[in-house]
Parts: C-alpha cells; sequence; structure tokens
C-alpha cells in the first residue's frame, strides 16, 4: 500500500489501530471493573495493581480508560459517518438543485458553521439534560455543513464538464449522473476528511464531557477522568496525564493516517510540499 | 546574613500567584503603603448590593461589618456560639420575651457631616428592613420604640427566641443612617451613603475592594489600617497565592483542607468558622415510586455515608444526623431509625414487594455532590435499585423542587442537597414546615406536631426545652423516611500563625477584628 511507504502513514496506522482495538477489546484488556469503587485505594499513585492510578473513589484509572475509549469510539464512527453521508446528500442536492434552494442550503450550513459548538451544547443541554445521544446529535448538526460543502464544490466543479454534459445530451437523468459520476468523484476527498474530522469529534465529546455535558455517571469517558483529574491535580497529577495521554495518541495517529491517505489520493499535494 | 534560597517548588509557587495576581491588577509596592498595616484577603466576586435590605449576602455581609452599626455580634463559647453586644451600645437587654432595651454609645458620628448615630437610625433601618428581601428577618418585629437620642426599644409582636442570634448579629442588622440614605433615595447599591465604623469602602469592579481606615471613628481601633481584598474567583487559586505569601488569609476547599492537614504549609493554621452547611439526600413522599415507607427506608439502610464523606470530602466534615449542625442547641449526635445495614435494606425492599425498582437522582454538577450521587448509585445497586444520576447547573437545580417553577417537582425522586444556615436551630427547620411543602419542602410531606414544635421552639426561651424541641423535631423528620443525612461541611480558612482571625458561625469574615500578634 502506497500510503504506508512514509513513517507517519504506518505511525498513524498502528495508533489507529490500537485504538480500535483497545476500545473493542476493552472488557478483555481491563484489569478492573471500571466502576468498581474502593475507597480506601482512592488516589493511589501508579502502581504494579493500578498502571495508571486510581480515581477519587479508587476506581482503577486505566481500566476506566479503556472503557472510555469506546464511548470515543462511538461517538467517533456514528458521528463521523452520519455527518457524511448526511453532508454528501446535501452538498449533492445544493449543486444540482435549483439556485433557491443551493441559496437556502449555503446559508443554514454558514449559520451552523458560525454558532459556537460549546454554546450550542450548553443551551440544548439546559433544555434536555446531558446524555451521550446529544453530544451525538451536536458532532453530527455541527459537521454536516464542512461535508457538504466540499461535496458541493467538488459537484460543481464536476457538473461543467464535458464528460456530464455528454451523459446529458445522452439522456442521463440527475439521480444517474449523481450516483454513478458525481458520487465516485467526491467520496476520496470526503474520506480524507473524515479521517481528519475523527480526532476532532473525540475532543468534541471529551470537551462535551469534561464540561459535564456528556456521559453520566458512572460511564467513563476520557474528558471526565480528565475533569476529575483537573479537580485533584495537586494530589494525583497521574490522572490529568493518564486521561491526556489516549487523547493525544488517538488526535496523532488519525492525522498521520488522513495525511498519508490524502498523499496517496492527491499527490500533487505532496509535490507542492 | 539570610541566606537565599530558591528551590523548584517556591518558584513555582510564587511565580504562579504573582503571575494570577498581576492579572488582576496587584503589584507588590501596592501591598506595602509606608507605615500602614495591610491585610490582604481574598474576594469571590465583586459586591453588588451592599444594602442589607436587598443584598445577595455572603462578602456584602463583611462589607457591612466593617463599615455599619449593629447592636449585637457572635461570640465563641467553645464549641458553640451565643452573642454579647457591640462597642455601638452601651447596653442591649432582653426587658421580657418581646421588649429588647439598647442605648447606643455615645461620640460616634456618619461619616460625611451626617450627624450622630442615633436611635432614630435603628428605628429607620429596623423597620425598613420589614419591607425589603430579607424582610422574613424582621417578621417577629412589631416596631421600634425611640425613647431618647441613644436610646429605644424594640418591641417583638410574639416571642421570638432567636432574634439575637438570627436577626441582630447577622447582615440583616445593619443600622444605616437615616439622613443619608434618604438623601440617596431610600437604596443602595455599591457605595454606602454614610459609614460609622472603622472603615470607609471602596471598591475597583473586577479587581480589588479597599477597607481603610475611617478618620471620623472614635471607637476601638482595628487590627491593620488597610484591608485589601483582591477579587479571586477561584478557590484553588487563592490557596496558590496563599501558599505562595501573596494573601493572608483565604477559604479552604475541602480537598485541600485534607491535605493541609496531612501536610501543614510551614507557619500555617486552620481556623474553622462553623459547620453551619447541612448536606442530606432527600426523597419525594409523594412520588409513585417512594410513596411506600418501607422503600424510603430500605434505601436509608442502603447509603453508606461514611464512605460519603470518605471519599466526596475526603473525611473533613462532621457526620450529619440532622439538620441542626454542631455546636447549636437541638445537634444529634446519632441517628434513631436506620444506620447502614444494606441487608436490613433487601429484606425491606422484600417486604415492601418491590424488585427491579429504577430511581433517579438530581445533583449539583460540582465535585462533591457528584462523588456522592455515583457512591448512592453504586449502594443502591448493591440492594437491587437501579439510579440513574442527573447532574444539574444550579439554575435548574435550585428550582427542581419549586412548584412555581414548573411542573419538575413532580417528577422529583432522590436528590442531594445542602443548605446553609444561621446559628440557631430555627432556621434550620423552618423550611419543612407544612407550609413549605412546594416551596423548600421537596420532600413534600406534613406533620401537625412537627408544625406545632416549630411554633413552640420560637417562642421558647428555656435552653433545655428548646433542645429537646429541635430534638424531637429531627426525630419526626426522620421517621419520615424521607432523609439520609450526610454531612456538615466545615467553613475553613487559612493563614499564617501570627494572624488571629475572627469569622462569624456561618463563615463571614470580619476584618475589624484580625490581630497580627
Amino acid at each position: 500500500m502506497a500510503f504506508l511507504s512514509g513513517w507517519q502513514g504506518v505511525l498513524g496506522l498502528v495508533l489507529v489501530v490500537a485504538f480500535f482495538a483497545s476500545a473493542i477489546f476493552a472488557p478483555l484488556f481491563a484489569p478492573y471493573d471500571p466502576n468498581a469503587m474502593d475507597i480506601p485505594a482512592r488516589l493511589s499513585g501508579p502502581s504494579l495493581s493500578h498502571l495508571a492510578g486510581t480515581d477519587q473513589l479508587g476506581r482503577d484509572t486505566l481500566s476506566r480508560l479503556l472503557y472510555g475509549g469506546r464511548v470515543a469510539l462511538k461517538i467517533a464512527a456514528l458521528g463521523v459517518s452520519l455527518s457524511m453521508v448526511i453532508g454528501l446528500f446535501l452538498g449533492m442536492i445544493a449543486a444540482f438543485g435549483p439556485r433557491w434552494l443551493d441559496a437556502l442550503l449555503l446559508l443554514i450550513f454558514d449559520s451552523v458553521r458560525a454558532f459556537p459548538t460549546i454554546i450550542l451544547g450548553l443551551a440544548t443541554v439546559a433544555l434536555t439534560g446531558p446524555s451521550l445521544g446529544l453530544v451525538l446529535v451536536i458532532v453530527i448538526v455541527t459537521s454536516i455543513p464542512q461535508y457538504a460543502r466540499v461535496t458541493r464544490t467538488a459537484a460543481l466543479s464536476l457538473r461543467g464538464t464535458e464528460f456530464i454534459q455528454a451523459e446529458r445530451a445522452l439522456g442521463a437523468s440527475t439521480a444517474r449522473i449523481l450516483g454513478h459520476h458525481i458520487l465516485p468523484n467526491v467520496v476520496g476527498p470526503l474520506l480524507i476528511l473524515a479521517a481528519m474530522d475523527v480526532p476532532v469529534v473525540v475532543s468534541i465529546e471529551a470537551g462535551f464531557s469534561f464540561l459535564g455535558l456528556g456521559v453520566t455517571p458512572p460511564t467513563a469517558s476520557w474528558g471526565t477522568i480528565l475533569n476529575e483529574g483537573y479537580l485533584v491535580i495537586r494530589d494525583a497529577p497521574w490522572m490529568v496525564v493518564a486521561a491526556g495521554v489516549p487523547l493525544i495518541l488517538t488526535t496523532l495517529g488519525f492525522t498521520f493516517l488522513a495525511e498519508a491517505l490524502r498523499d496517496v489520493f492527491d499527490p500533487r499535494m505532496t509535490k507542492g510540499r | 546574613m539570610t541566606k537565599l534560597t530558591l528551590s523548584r517548588r517556591s518558584f513555582l509557587a510564587t511565580g504562579t500567584a504573582i503571575g494570577a495576581l498581576s492579572l488582576v491588577g496587584l503589584t507588590p509596592a501596592e501591598l506595602q503603603a509606608a507605615g500602614e498595616t495591610t491585610l490582604r484577603l481574598r474576594l469571590d466576586g465583586d459586591n453588588k448590593i451592599l444594602d442589607p435590605g436587598y443584598m445577595i449576602g455572603g462578602t456584602e455581609i463583611e462589607a457591612q461589618k466593617q463599615c455599619l452599626p449593629f447592636l449585637a455580634q457572635y461570640k465563641r463559647d467553645g464549641d458553640s456560639f451565643t452573642w454579647e453586644p457591640t462597642y455601638f451600645v452601651t447596653k442591649l437587654e432582653l426587658r421580657d420575651p418581646t421588649h429588647i432595651d439598647f442605648e447606643l454609645a455615645d461620640g460616634l458620628v456618619w461619616s460625611g457631616g451626617n450627624g450622630p448615630l442615633m436611635a432614630s437610625d435603628v428605628k429607620f433601618s429596623y423597620e425598613r428592613m420589614k419591607g425589603t428581601d430579607w424582610g422574613g428577618y424582621f417578621d417577629a418585629l412589631d416596631h421600634v420604640e425611640v425613647t431618647g437620642d441613644r436610646t429605644g426599644t424594640l418591641v417583638l409582636n410574639k416571642p421570638f427566641a432567636p432574634f439575637f442570634m438570627v436577626t441582630l448579629c447577622h447582615g440583616p442588622g445593619a443600622i444605616l443612617c437615616e439622613k443619608a440614605v434618604g438623601a440617596a433615595g431610600g437604596k443602595f447599591t455599591t457605595q454606602f451613603p454614610a459609614v460609622c465604623g472603622p472603615y470607609v469602602y471602596d471598591q475597583v469592579p473586577g479587581q480589588s475592594a479597599t477597607f481603610s481606615t475611617n478618620p471620623e471613628w472614635t471607637g476601638p481601633k482595628p487590627g491593620y489600617d488597610k484591608v485589601l481584598l483582591r477579587v479571586i474567583s477561584e478557590t484553588k487559586a487563592a490557596e496558590l497565592a496563599f501558599e505562595a505569601g501573596e494573601l493572608d488569609c483565604t477559604e479552604l476547599s475541602t480537598d485541600t483542607m485534607a491535605r493541609y492537614k496531612a501536610a501543614m504549609p510551614a507557619g500555617a493554621a486552620i481556623t474553622t468558622a462553623g459547620q453551619l452547611q447541612y448536606m442530606w439526600m432527600g426523597m419525594n413522599t409523594e412520588h409513585p415510586k417512594l410513596q411506600d415507607i418501607k422503600v424510603r427506608q430500605a434505601i436509608q439502610h442502603a447509603v453508606d455515608v461514611d464512605s460519603i464523606i470518605a471519599a466526596a470530602y475526603s473525611n473533613v466534615p462532621a457526620k450529619s444526623f440532622g439538620v441542626v449542625c454542631p455546636g447549636l442547641i437541638g445537634h444529634r449526635t446519632a441517628t434513631k431509625s436506620y444506620s447502614y445495614d444494606p441487608e436490613k435494606a433487601r429484606a425491606l425492599l422484600a417486604e415492601a414487594g418491590v424488585s427491579g425498582l429504577s430511581l433517579s437522582i438530581r445533583s449539583l454538577n460540582t465535585q462533591e455532590p457528584m462523588l456522592a450521587a455515583q457512591i448512592i448509585q453504586a449502594n443502591l445497586a448493591a440492594v437491587g435499585i437501579t439510579l440513574n444520576v442527573i447532574p444539574l447547573d444550579s439554575g435548574p437545580f435550585w428550582e427542581m423542587g419549586t412548584e412555581s417553577a414548573g411542573d419538575t417537582w413532580k417528577d422529583l425522586e432522590l436528590w442531594t442537597m445542602r443548605f446553609a444556615g444561621t446559628p440557631d436551630p430555627y432556621e434550620a427547620t423552618q423550611w419543612f414546615v407544612s407550609s413549605q411543602v412546594g416551596i423548600w419542602n421537596w420532600e413534600r410531606w406534613k406533620n401537625a406536631e412537627y408544625d406545632s414544635l416549630y411554633e413552640q421552639g420560637i417562642a421558647e426561651s428555656d435552653e433545655a426545652k428548646r433542645t429537646e424541641i429541635y430534638l424531637r423535631m429531627q426525630d419526626i423528620m426522620e421517621e419520615t423516611g424521607a432523609y439520609v443525612w450526610i454531612c456538615h461541611e466545615p467553613e475553613a480558612y487559612v493563614h499564617p500563625e501570627n494572624i488571629a482571625i475572627n469569622a462569624a458561625p456561618s463563615g463571614e469574615l470580619d476584618y475589624r477584628h484580625f490581630s497580627h500578634t
């Protein structure tokens, strides 16, 4: 595979695989039940029995990190894939639909993009209360515009090309043109964008959970572990470090992988750098 | 010659504190005006309304204590609190259960040429309070009789034993200058129209508040010439500033208090003002899932309060056995009808014929309440009850049981709650009378004996009888099965060993009585 020829691509792939494996097989890797409390052992430092120490309730931090990865994976997988599919659909409608619809959709995309994600989250939580489902909805709503805009731009540039004109002259329907010619040409850039978007979504989930807007107790999330660690940072600094490491590695992994993929899909970018 | 040493810890601590304080405009030079003794304290936010009738409370009461006269003040008596006359009066006596005679000290004047402190100022101030936001503190006051320039009588409309401790010693008991307040339009906000106390007050919003010597003050000299309070909203930042030597006193969070108790910073001491906060887990007795008292009693037996205090509060607060706080008459030292016993909890649930019960607990989304809620969640899971934790911001949290704020009270099942009060059991018990159902009695039970005892407790002046009354009232509360008492968090302050601090039992500092020893 061409994208594995560089060290960044290999490292990215390893980190991404590690992320998926640790999340999917968390029950196998976790040394303890992530919610099992051991109050006498609260805020214990890293040791052989608790590699990443324990939290305020004596829960094993490593086990909670592994289970927290499942939350991140769930949000990333669902959030990115759903927003990509919806964005793809809306982007093609904007490009090939009537002008008024294009203008309306652009207005909506820009309005959503202009609204700060955290403020949207705070406002929604005030109405509904915190939940993982809410985080997912906010991630999807705020991510759709970027996929839609990329799709629209790519579709518009293709719309005037000769082979599309030829298809039209031969009587091909809009649905056929979109499905057979536009879609294959925009999927590549969208996949790169999606790979780039995964760490952003993971960070959004962690940020929301850090602020108490995401998962509810006792569910473990990297954001809640980070928040709990922040509150006792002078007594138990390992909690913040332990929660920060997977966030950093996941971000690095997906970023390296996405860049490697981009180099493969668009070699001109590599030459230009 | 003093050897100059620089350690990593001291460098980081000093650097952090100087950096933090620089952000709010503090310079070391500002702290040491020539020949002045300056006390450096923390303000957790701007004082917005200094008017005792419309204040928020907290540090606004602290400001009033420095600049306005009071008839009475708190006095610590071992582990309990009582009251004593202030230096603004030469006489303050309960003539009979409804008459309190007072005589103001001679020679005290209001600033700004507003004349001497008069008995008519007391009448104006206290009768004015009846129509304000804090008017409840003066429900028992009928009127103030002025018998001379400096003498008068507070006439109560019924015997009200807590009047000294709850009303006269606390912020609402501040006396205002009738002439100056009238000239200011009858109300004031961020500046006192006139002061009569050792300090004058000034503030820079968002940055600081300063108490400087009042040149017109003829009373006792305070311990410091100047008190400088810097706005530092984060408790942890203030703790860092203290450790770096940039503050002389600051409030402590419970986890830091535990850390200090294990390893106190050199030359520092902790003073606990009082433990007038009471935290409990409440249950809505009207909710269909909780109407059976056996279910509520099962929950009482299922919760491990000792673990909550250990994990959520670092073993710092006193374990609670009722709403009356330590140091007050009527404080309980044990529960009567429940203790942590998961087996008993399971048996009670079986007796009630309940299985697979699923409940929710609403909690403030701050550190300690959330940890407590998670322990309760694990405790209830151990007896077969599934508990969903609902974290809430302070806005929706504080109105969730209030009928006038919507319908959330109907869905309310369990919650953790913390109230703070004044040093008399009357205040803590008032929230659970029948008329408070739907206001602050979110547990929604009514008991005629409790209501009757409440009235008796207010009118009774015999301490032994009041003790019996308040103990019985808490027995009644516990017997409803609607309460799991948790803890009384202390109001604790750290300060250098050579500075003696003065704090009201409810935590307000009185800078006048700070002294350097």
